[in-house]
């Protein structure tokens, strides 16, 4: 009994001091580096620039400082991991006139681009989101973003992407791309994102 | 207890079950909603769900709650429904603890944990609307992401 005892003491020891944990900060599919932080009972190492690592070998020691590595050593660390990493998301926009939901003319090649997207993927993981400015009341505007991905959808229907691959949200002013006061006539703010998973 | 008194408890105990009830089919209902899929997959890696282990492919449905499971080959590449992108390696385990998308009331969650194994992520809209929700834990410490793409290896 002594025996198992010290026996499964020293397997959950050894599994605690192999359980060191690394990061690595790299830069994102359009190059942006982000900001991570490593954080310990004993404290917080933060990593901000590209291909900077830091390690926490144990949770009641400090993580290491940060320590930048070679391309070749986060491909030695990472390439099984790296290989299988699905292609990023891709976002398409439409913009719309103050209060409508039609596609503009100058818009209607993105619906052409979106599809060939959708099927060089295979994606049937599609969300279309409609949004609206400031001007007006939130209750309208909810329902105007409703209309503008509505529109979308159709038009994504009519080039040939099915129905079920789609899902509708609307946000109304909640989800601003430029950040405005109440009433303000933003134009970027008037839009369908579509994001193709 | 007159009439009246029996009536009105009658209607209390009505009205409370009503409530059990929406609140049993909203739970389920978010329960069942799924949070990612499968994009990419070596053979072999699993999912344990409720204690029922199965074996994922391409196009396989994640929930919140799921532990992904990779043997010595496997690797699974899942794309989320914030657009959040996470590869697991080979020998790996990691659950998706807490996965929280509502952006119209700011209401959002990510919190995973790893267990072993690398692991490739980079945030999508969850990180966007509130950096600091977007979060690893694992054996040793904790990871808080803000923005926007990270390596991690658990030995």
């Amino acid at each position: 009994m002594i025996f198992r005892i010290l026996f499964s003491a020293l397997v959950v020891n050894t599994l605690v001091a192999c359980s060191g944990t690394t990061v690595v900060l790299v830069p994102d599919a359009n190059g942006k580096v982000g900001q991570v932080d490593l954080t310990t009972k004993a404290g917080t190492t933060r990593l901000s620039k590209a291909n900077e690592s830091a390690e926490a070998s144990k949770a009641d020691k400090a993580p290491s400082q940060p320590e930048e590595l070679s391309e070749s050593k986060i491909k030695d660390m990472f390439s099984e991991t790296l290989d299988k990493e699905p292609k990023p998301p891709e976002h398409f926009v439409f913009h719309f006139t103050t209060g409508s939901a039609e596609i503009l003319p100058d818009e209607k090649a993105t619906v052409a681009k979106a599809k060939s997207a959708i099927d060089s993927r295979n994606s049937c993981d599609i969300s279309v989101i409609g949004h609206s400015d400031t001007v007006g009341d939130n209750a309208i505007n909810e329902g105007v973003s409703l209309q503008r991905a509505d529109a979308v959808i159709h038009a994504l229907i009519e080039s040939g992407v099915d129905k079920n691959c789609m899902d509708r949200r609307y946000y109304g002013e909640n989800d601003l791309k430029i950040p405005t006061a109440d009433n303000i006539d933003e134009p970027q703010n008037r839009r369908v994102e579509i994001e193709i998973r | 207890m007159n009439f009246r008194d029996k009536y009105l408890v009658f209607r209390v105990i009505n009205h409370f079950g009503w409530l059990l009830f929406l609140l049993l089919i909203s739970s389920a209902s978010n329960a069942a909603e799924r949070i990612g899929l499968v994009k990419t997959y070596s053979p072999v890696a699993t999912v344990i769900r409720e204690g029922v282990e199965t074996s994922l492919k391409v196009g396989s449905e994640i929930f919140e709650g799921d532990t992904i499971v990779t043997d010595g080959n496997g690797a699974v590449g899942i794309i989320f429904k914030d657009g959040a992108v996470l590869t697991l390696g080979p020998s790996g385990k990691l659950l998706v603890e807490n996965f929280l998308f509502k952006p119209a009331e700011k209401n959002v969650s990510f919190i995973s944990k790893i267990f072993k194994g690398t692991v490739a992520f980079a945030s999508g809209a969850i990180g966007r609307i509130s950096p600091e929700s977007v979060q690893f834990e694992t054996p040793t410490a904790t990871l808080g992401l803000r923005g926007t793409k990270i390596l991690i290896e658990v030995e």
